[in-house]
Parts: C-alpha cells; structure tokens; sequence
C-alpha cells in the first residue's frame, strides 16, 4: 500500500489541479495537460509498467471528465506512459534536458495518437489545424512545465528513497 | 546515472497489451451502449464530484484573473506620478464597472425581451467550470436536473448564443460551446435569408458552410439561429461575418463568424427550458 500511496496521491493531486486550476493556466485555448505531466513523471521513476497502469488511470479520469469518448485517452496515457518508461530507461539523468525532453516527445506523441483516435472514432478534426493550434503548442507547454513540476514531484514520489535524479536543477 | 531500475527486457509488455484490450473494450462499450449505460452514468457521476473542485477554482482564480486585467488595463500609465496613477485607477474602475454594468443591463433586457415575446422559459446559471482540455471548447454550469435542465438546451449569453446542455447532473450541466469542433448550429444570414450551417472547429473559430455563392455576402453581416434542427429558436444571435474567402473552385465560400458572445472568461449565462418553437423562416427578425 505504501508503494502506490505517493502514486494514487499524485493522480489525485493531477485531478484536483486539471479541473480547478488548469483552465485558469490556459494560453490561447491551449490547456496544460497535469494528467500526462503526471504519468510521464511516474515511468521515468518507476520504469514502464507503473507508467502504463498510470497512464490508464490518468487516462480514464481524463476521458470521464471531459465529452469525448471514454477509453480514447486511457488507450493513448497507456501506450505513452509504457514509451516514457521505456524511453528513460534508455537515457541518462545528468541534466535538466533529459526530462523536458521525454515530457516533449511523449506529450506531442500523445497528443498525436489522441487526434489519430479521435478521427478513427469520428470525432477528430484536420490535421495541420489540430497539430497547428493544440497538438505542438500543448507539448511545448506541457515541457516548460516540467521544468518546475518535475523536480517536485520527482522527489514527492520517491520520498525515503535514494533520489540522485535532476540534482543540477534541483 | 540512469533513472529507475530498468525492467526485464518485455516486463510490463503482457500489462501493457491487456491495458490496451481493456482500453478499446472500454470505447466500443461507450459507442454501444445508450445515455443511461454504465459509462454515461460513471461521466455524470464525474462531473458530479468534480463540479465543487472547478467551482473552488473559479472562487479561487477570479479575482486573480480581475487583477492581471486590472494589471494589463493600465500598464501603460505606470510611470504617472503615483498618486495620480492610483487616483486615476480608482476612478477608471469605477467609471468602467459601472458602464460594463449599464452595457450588461441592456444586454440583459435584450434577452428578456427576446425570451418572453417568445414565451419561452429560461434559468440563469453560474459558470463554475472552464475546458478542462484543449480538445473540447465546453464549460460547466452549476444548474442541472433539478433546476429543469435537459440535455440539448440552448445556452444564451448577455451577448448572444453561447452552445448547447450535453451532459446534466442533478446540479450542474455541460455545456458544449458553438466554437466547439462538434458543433453544429443551423443559422442564416439576416440580411440575405441565406441559409448554412454555423461549425466551430479545433481552433476554437466560427464558419458559415454551405451558403450559395450566388448569395452575396459581406462583412459585418448578422447571422441568426434559424431554428432547423429543433436545438435553437429561430433568431438568436450567433455573430457577424467576419471574412469571405472564396476560391474560384470552391463549390460554398468559406465564411468565417466573429461570435456575438464572450466566450473567455463568461461568468453568468441563460439556459432556455423547453422546446423552441416551429421554425418560421417565412419572416424576418
């Protein structure tokens, strides 16, 4: 239990801010994403298949509150949070680069794979306008924000454990 | 030093893949099941708990949000002398409030008039909840059920028609936005009688499809609800022309709306309750 507390604190906490602070951060309609910030944070700490069960997690929560159809997103953190996993076990935590990297490639993939499915279900809209106005500026956003949120959350979630990573930002 | 421990090469795949069976069961169950299924349900139990967390926000972020206006409004004049400055700001305030307050006034008496030469019914309602993600232009409104909310009600603001009731709780509803790429509105234009529908799009823009080219249209032409489909009443304010585009093989010009409404930062708006009325587009406005 005490291994998933910090975890299913972390969810709740992305929760809580996505419905009440979020909306306030948005620039140009563009919405940060704390769900993926989350579950991107959670596989580059505890490696792919925490980062795959998070991400649905994140990602049913992420359906049920808005008006798309439910299961897309949980598909998409799924696969995204398997990726971050599995991509941060391939690369080296020296610098600040290594995880507003991960956060960029994930979040634009993400936001990607999430337009692909919607226009598979019918619900999507054209590509260029949807990579133009949400998909590219929503993971800049999401990687500017790691920055300040990943540090924090880093060490909130391996609190008691040895926490080496991002120690030149931190 | 690297960051986790790394998994065995393929742990986590078998979870993974059950995830994503799990996941596409999930959305074919949502696609087959009606507005009462255990999915729709979950939703509205969601936006249920959810709704105090976005009102907190709202409660939270307003006067945040009134400051940084307040802060952009009167940059410029910051190298004033100081207590001018403040003099002057007080004063502004006020005069501004007031006006705004003048303006929503009219603007209110507007719709009330609209609303009982029509004799429909209609709720006030507080914006509690803004878009929670940039792929869906919807906000939450703290009325439902209870207050005689339905989903597919029209939603007004001061200015003119703000979207649409999707999802209803007992005390709050979701309100689908006519920006929002799922919208659809039936409109024509006031001075023409053309007829189109008005889309919203991802960018969070208003088009006017499917309007003849032989139709001229120009800007600043008016574009009204006109009432097909059974959502809207005839002549509720959607907004103005605000370009034309047309291409030589283009089979409909592509006709861009500035919408009447305020769609950032709305904080009050009007359900209208009950069915609108038969669509009359016999007669003008």
């Amino acid at each position: 239990m005490n291994k998933w507390l910090p975890t299913v604190t972390a969810l709740a906490g992305a929760l809580v801010l996505q419905v009440g602070v979020a909306p306030h951060l948005a620039i140009s309609g563009v919405v940060p994403n704390l769900f993926l910030l989350v579950v991107i944070t959670l596989a580059m700490l505890e490696g792919r298949s925490a980062g795959a069960a998070a991400g649905f997690a994140a990602g049913l929560l992420f359906d049920l509150l808005g008006t798309g159809p439910v299961g897309a997103a949980a598909l998409v953190f799924s696969v995204t949070g398997y990726i971050a996993g599995s991509l941060s076990e391939h690369m080296f935590a020296e610098s600040w680069l290594m995880p507003v990297t991960v956060v960029f490639v994930a979040s634009l993939s993400a936001e990607l794979a999430y337009a692909l499915v919607l226009t598979v279900l019918g619900a999507g809209s054209p590509f260029w306008s949807a990579f133009a106005s949400v998909i590219l500026p929503a993971a800049v956003y999401n990687s500017v924000l790691a920055l300040l949120v990943y540090p924090l959350l880093a060490r909130f979630l391996r609190r008691g454990r040895p926490m080496t990573t991002f120690g030149r930002i931190g | 030093m690297r960051l986790p421990e790394p998994e065995r090469s393929g742990g986590g795949t078998a979870l993974l893949v059950a995830l994503v069976v799990i996941s596409l069961i999930i959305v074919t169950v949502y696609f087959r099941e009606s507005d009462s299924g255990p999915l729709h349900r979950m939703r509205r139990l969601t936006q249920a708990a959810s709704a105090p967390v976005a009102t907190a926000g709202e409660w939270v972020f307003t006067p945040v949000d009134a400051v940084r206006n307040w802060f952009g409004g009167f940059g410029v004049s910051r190298d004033e002398v100081e207590t001018l400055r403040a003099q002057n700001a007080e004063l502004r305030q006020r005069v501004s409030e007031l006006e705004e307050a003048r303006l929503e006034n009219e603007r209110l008496q507007e719709i009330l008039g609209f609303i009982q030469a029509r004799e429909l019914d209609a709720v006030g309602a507080r914006v509690i909840g803004r878009p929670i993600n940039a792929w869906e232009g919807t906000i939450v409104i703290d009325r439902g059920s209870d207050d005689g909310i339905e989903p597919g009600m029209p939603v007004l603001a001061p200015e003119g028609l703000l979207g649409q009731t999707v999802d209803v709780t007992a005390s709050s509803a979701k309100v689908r936005l006519i920006t929002d790429q799922r919208s659809g509105v039936s409109a024509f234009i006031q001075a023409t009688r053309a007829e189109g529908i008005v889309n919203g799009s991802i960018e969070g823009e208003l088009s006017l499809d499917y309007v003849s080219r032989e139709v001229t249209v120009t800007v600043g032409d008016v574009v009204l609800t006109s009432g097909m489909g059974g959502v809207y009443p005839k002549g509720l304010l959607i907004g103005e022309v605000a370009d034309i585009l047309a291409a030589e093989n283009d089979l409909y010009p592509s006709i861009v709306v500035r919408p009447s409404a305020r769609l950032a930062g709305i904080e009050e708006v009007i359900v209208l309750v009950g069915a609108p009325p038969e669509p009359d587009l016999g007669s003008g406005e």
